[in-house]
């Protein structure tokens, strides 16, 4: 990870300890012990001597120096998930939340995952690396990071990619930092723990992180509740880095925060994705998020894929009439239009969805084989739909939905 | 505008009762622990109303029916007491006087605490602060010896011969003061419910077309809290039932009307324990342990059906 | 910590226990009977005994100055005299059978919260689990308990039949001992079953508390966080579950201490452990009021003490109070 620490010549041992708390070295973390022993001045070189054999590649994307897993493969997409299921066992029925759900993630993209609340984009999110409450299980699918599938992998083996490989910065900081513990201390506790790092060392850090977000390093000491909700993300967004992952989610992260915290939030994402080489996944319901900070976006209903593509591509000649709808939904302040367009009906209760395209009941083009046959994903100039409108072999020319029953702005705006 | 809104105001457990009783039962069937509880709850109703269906009339020390002390036999199936009285004669008619002091305790329980706790949440301001002054200075004390002391008090008051619901005065006694003394834990919660009630707007509205604070306590807000207080109820039912037996125990019951609690403190004074007299225990122990977690059980299990906390599975 | 909050305690604290003062104070001339004749009932007093009392008190002028003087003896320490007791002083009769119960109490304590917060944190955490089932099980029916009925089949089982221990006191009555380290001994042969009893009725309701706690802590966001850094199950649960879940727990134990009093004065009556238990136990029985009531007031300072006690400790578990 750049930054002045690390680039400066230091001790041999120390040097082990900061390529190792580089997060590099997974699965195996007994790297310090052996870099004590080495004499040599060249800070990097006894650093990978020390290194074990088996992870030593080395990869370097856009100025990142990080070492991959062992098993990882360095020709393939950062993550590649496909099929991915989701399900929630209730007394009343299986939540079949993620249902087919398939991306790919490039090394320094960005990837917004858009949809209504229920859709599934969180608990796509929280699939990844399996944080699902006890009634939530990955029934089918493959989520491979670097190749590494880890779907397959046991609670224990897991355990070593979180935060280590991908970390998570949720919604509404207030409950999701501990409210009995220092903000410092709890973005030490990964470095700490997961990177055996000594407690002084792992301090530093913390505080080399918090200034990395824009907090001053003396705010550390505080409690979460003493800090503004925009510094509270920011720490969030510190805790995140801790282990310098390669991927961040982001579960709608700025959804709680005013509209000014809400832009220096994004801003400080894009800076720090830019400085660091991260891979964001941001999850949101607002396409304006989106539409300023991700490079491709997918957009989700009812825990399957609509659309997916290259953000200028999707919002600016939107194919699939979720879309089209979820866009014309938000109002613009430049349109001349004074109504609002609202999508009629509400999203279908998972439990039991309806056979076909799950969109259908509420698609002013619906035709009879939505409703019986799910339909297909079909790739044209790099945008995935998954349309009736839109089948394999035909152009794949956007059919613009038609304005549908709105509601008057001014009516709308009164309170009931 | 007035009428449609004040008539759209969701009533809590009166429109549960009306649309959701079946989805009620069904969710109360599923919880093992509230219907085990239910189930023991019947069974000692029915024995508390009905006992001559179980045994004879009550044995006193005159119509005693066997020797003193006598261990389980064929003739008394639970042994008998110190005077000679069967055990399970005496158990089995324990439970109406057990039972029927907790439901008259409770009544009064829940009655002064939910009173205290909708007027003082609802009206705050000065009512409040004082009614919540008074209500954390009986939290605070220990009711137990405030209830010893204020047993012969209020026996002075009501005078030896009263009589009430067929319980003598001894008894009607510690119905009273358990009532004194349970109410302050009752009051505190249905007040936090009524502070979160007071905020929904609908509560407002009635406020606007100028129904007086009466009306809108009676009519507003004690149905949107009556799901708490029921489930409340058999909490503190359970409490009282247990209150009861520790005063019995204590010396504060009747031996002419003997509760559990008034069986377990005579056994006590024979010196069963020590003479290893555990048919003397067993039966009256046994029924007040089954009864109040009976009631625990089931009150936990309505607390969880009526009032959902926030804690979504997510 | 906020000095103004520990101030605003403390000063409610004592307004409580003036305001038990008071109360009793108006619960004695609320006997049957007036004060005057319940003292001069008494035989064991001397003249001068109740000369000093009526002085004292002032029984002959008007309430509010009887009020003033009542409160005025009490703060001095002077709680009436005892009817059993041939007119001893009551603060004497209660100092007496202060430190048995403080023992049994205070080390039960210690038990509970050691034994009953694990039993419980560890069945909310693992809820559903085997320990969790067997453990809420035991825990439910221990809190549906009475103390007493908790001890009677102890005594019965341990001290009658198999004579393990004794069936009651606090030492051997009339034995001698060759060294302090022999009475030692017999003393805590003495206070296994009545200390069991007693930690037993604890641990029932400490572990329903927590597990209850642990099982609330468990769907907050900032366990799921802890869960995604990939932290062990151990430090989850010891770091961020444990310590939140704590807060509620600690507060709801305080409130319930008047009712953990009630629990251990009838433990001690089956025990015939010579603590404030049986003392009230046989002042009831004769009616030795003045006894009584002191018993009250000593009970309800601890209680207001141990309340406070716990406030503060809250203050240190939980940062957002102290500002």
């Amino acid at each position: 990870m750049s930054g002045p620490t690390f680039s400066s010549p230091m001790r041999p041992d120390e040097s082990a300890r900061a390529l190792e708390s580089e997060g590099r070295l997974v699965g195996d973390e007994s790297i310090r012990d052996e870099a004590d022993g080495a004499g040599s001045q060249d800070a990097a070189s006894v650093a990978r001597a020390a290194m074990d054999a088996e992870a030593a590649e080395v990869a370097t994307t856009r100025g990142r120096r990080w070492t991959l897993p062992k098993d990882a493969d360095p020709n393939v997409p950062l993550l590649v998930v496909e099929n991915l299921r989701t399900y929630f066992t209730l007394e009343s029925g299986t939540v079949k939340a993620v249902d087919g759900v398939s991306f790919t993630l490039r090394h320094g993209e960005a990837l917004g995952i858009a949809g209504e609340s229920g859709c599934g984009k969180t608990t796509t999110a929280l699939s990844l690396v399996r944080i699902l409450p006890s009634n939530g299980k990955v029934v089918e699918g493959s989520i491979k990071l670097m190749g590494i599938d880890l779907v397959g992998k046991s609670e224990k083996a897991l355990r070593r990619y979180r935060w280590r490989q991908i970390s998570i910065v949720f919604q509404g900081a207030m409950n999701a930092l501990n409210p009995v513990q220092r903000v410092r201390d709890q973005i030490a506790e990964p470095i700490e723990e997961r990177l055996n790092q000594s407690p002084d060392v792992a301090r530093r850090r913390a505080g080399e992180l918090l200034e990395l977000v824009g907090i001053p390093r003396e705010r550390g000491k505080a409690y979460p509740h003493e800090l503004s909700g925009g510094m509270r993300q920011r720490a969030m967004i510190a805790m995140a880095l801790a282990c310098d992952p390669a991927i961040v989610i982001g579960d709608e992260p700025t959804t709680a925060l005013d509209v000014m915290v809400q832009a220096q939030i994004l801003q400080l994402l894009e800076d720090l994705r830019h400085k660091l080489g991260l891979s964001l996944v941001l999850i949101t319901h607002d396409l304006s998020v989106i539409a300023e900070t991700c490079d491709r976006v997918m957009m989700m209903y009812a825990g399957r894929v609509a659309e997916e593509g290259p953000v200028s591509e999707v919002f600016g000649r939107p194919r699939h009439p979720y879309t089209q709808k979820l866009l014309a939904a938000f109002p613009n302040i430049h349109a001349d239009r004074r109504t609002l367009d609202v999508i009629p009906g509400s999203p279908p209760d998972l439990r039991d969805p309806p056979p076909g395209c799950r969109f259908a009941p509420r698609c002013s083009f619906a035709m009879d084989v939505c409703t019986e046959v799910v339909p297909p994903e079909v790739t044209f100039d790099g945008v995935r739909v998954a349309c009736h409108l839109y089948p394999a072999g035909s152009d794949g020319t956007p059919i613009t939905v038609p304005p549908g029953p709105a509601v008057d702005a001014g009516v709308a705006a009164a309170p009931a | 505008m007035s009428a449609a809104t004040t008539a759209k105001a969701p009533t809590g457990v009166w429109t549960l009762r009306a649309r959701g009783f079946r989805e009620f039962a069904r969710k109360f069937a599923r919880r093992s622990d509230g219907v085990l509880g239910f189930v023991i709850l019947v069974f000692f109703t029915i024995m508390a109303i009905a006992p001559q269906l179980f045994v004879g009339a009550l044995e006193s020390a005159i119509t005693a029916s066997g020797d003193g002390l006598g261990p389980p036999s064929m003739t008394h199936i639970l042994g008998t007491d110190e005077l000679g009285r069967d055990m399970l004669n005496l158990t089995i008619h324990g439970a109406r006087v057990s039972m029927v002091i907790g439901l008259l305790a409770t009544v009064i329980t829940v009655v002064v605490g939910a009173v205290i706790g909708i007027v003082s949440g609802f009206v705050g301001g000065l009512t409040d602060s004082s009614l919540m002054r008074l209500t954390d200075f009986f939290l605070v004390l220990p009711t137990f010896v405030l209830a010893i002391i204020l047993a012969p008090i209020i026996l002075d008051m009501i005078g030896v011969d009263a009589e009430v619901a067929g319980l003598r005065a001894t008894l009607v006694v510690i119905v009273i003061v358990i009532g004194i003394t349970s109410w302050a834990s009752t009051a505190r919660i249905i007040r936090s419910q009524t502070l979160s009630v007071k905020e929904r707007m609908f509560v407002d509205r009635a406020r606007v077309i100028g129904s007086g604070n009466g009306h809108i306590m009676i009519k507003h807000v004690l149905p949107n809290v009556m799901n708490l207080i029921v489930a409340n109820t058999v909490l503190v039912f359970a409490g009282a039932v247990f209150t009861e037996t520790t005063l019995a125990f204590i010396g504060l019951g009747d031996p002419f009307l003997p509760s559990w609690g008034q069986l377990l403190y005579a056994a006590e004074a024979a010196g069963a324990p020590g003479l290893g007299a555990w048919w003397l225990i067993a039966p009256p122990a046994i029924c007040v342990v089954l009864v109040i977690l009976g009631f625990t059980l089931m009150g936990n299990a309505l607390d969880d059906i009526l009032n959902p906390k926030s804690g979504v599975r997510r | 910590m906020g000095g103004t909050y520990l101030l605003r305690r403390l000063v409610q604290a004592i307004l409580t226990i003036v305001g038990i003062v008071v109360l009793n104070f108006f619960l004695f001339r609320m006997m049957p009977g007036s004060p005057e004749r319940i003292l001069l009932r008494n035989p064991h007093l001397t003249q001068e005994t109740v000369d000093a009392a009526r002085a004292r008190w002032g029984l002959d002028e008007p309430v509010p100055v009887q009020l003033v003087k009542y409160l005025a003896a009490t703060a001095q320490g002077d709680f009436g005299y005892s009817f059993q007791y041939r007119g001893q002083p009551v603060g004497e009769v209660i100092g007496n059978r202060m430190w048995p119960t403080i023992i049994l109490v205070g080390i039960a304590e210690v038990i509970a919260i050691i034994f009953g917060l694990a039993l419980g944190a560890y069945s909310g955490w693992k809820r559903g689990g085997n320990v969790d089932r067997v453990g809420n099980g035991v825990s439910l029916v221990l809190y549906s308990m009475p103390y007493f009925v908790i001890g009677m089949p102890l005594i019965i089982i341990f001290a009658a039949e198999l004579g393990w221990f004794p069936t009651s006191g606090m030492l051997t009555p009339g034995a001698t001992y060759a060294s302090p380290m022999d009475q030692l001994l017999d003393f805590l042969h003495h206070l296994v079953l009545p200390l069991l009893t007693v930690s037993l009725g604890l641990i029932g309701g400490y572990s329903i508390l927590m597990r209850s706690a642990i099982i609330e802590t468990r769907t907050e966001d900032y366990v799921t966080t802890a869960k995604a850094k990939g932290l062990s199950e151990n430090r989850i649960v010891r770091h961020h579950a444990f310590p939140n879940a704590l807060l509620p727990t600690v507060t709801i134990i305080a409130i319930n201490l008047g009712y953990v009093v009630a629990g251990v004065l009838t433990a001690e009556i089956i025990f015939n452990w010579p603590g404030l238990g049986t003392l009230t136990y046989q002042a009831l029985s004769v009616r030795d009021f003045p006894v009584l009531q002191g018993v009250f007031l000593i009970l309800s300072i601890a209680v207001v003490m141990a309340n406070l006690g716990a406030d503060l400790l809250y203050g240190v578990l939980d940062p957002r109070v102290r500002t």
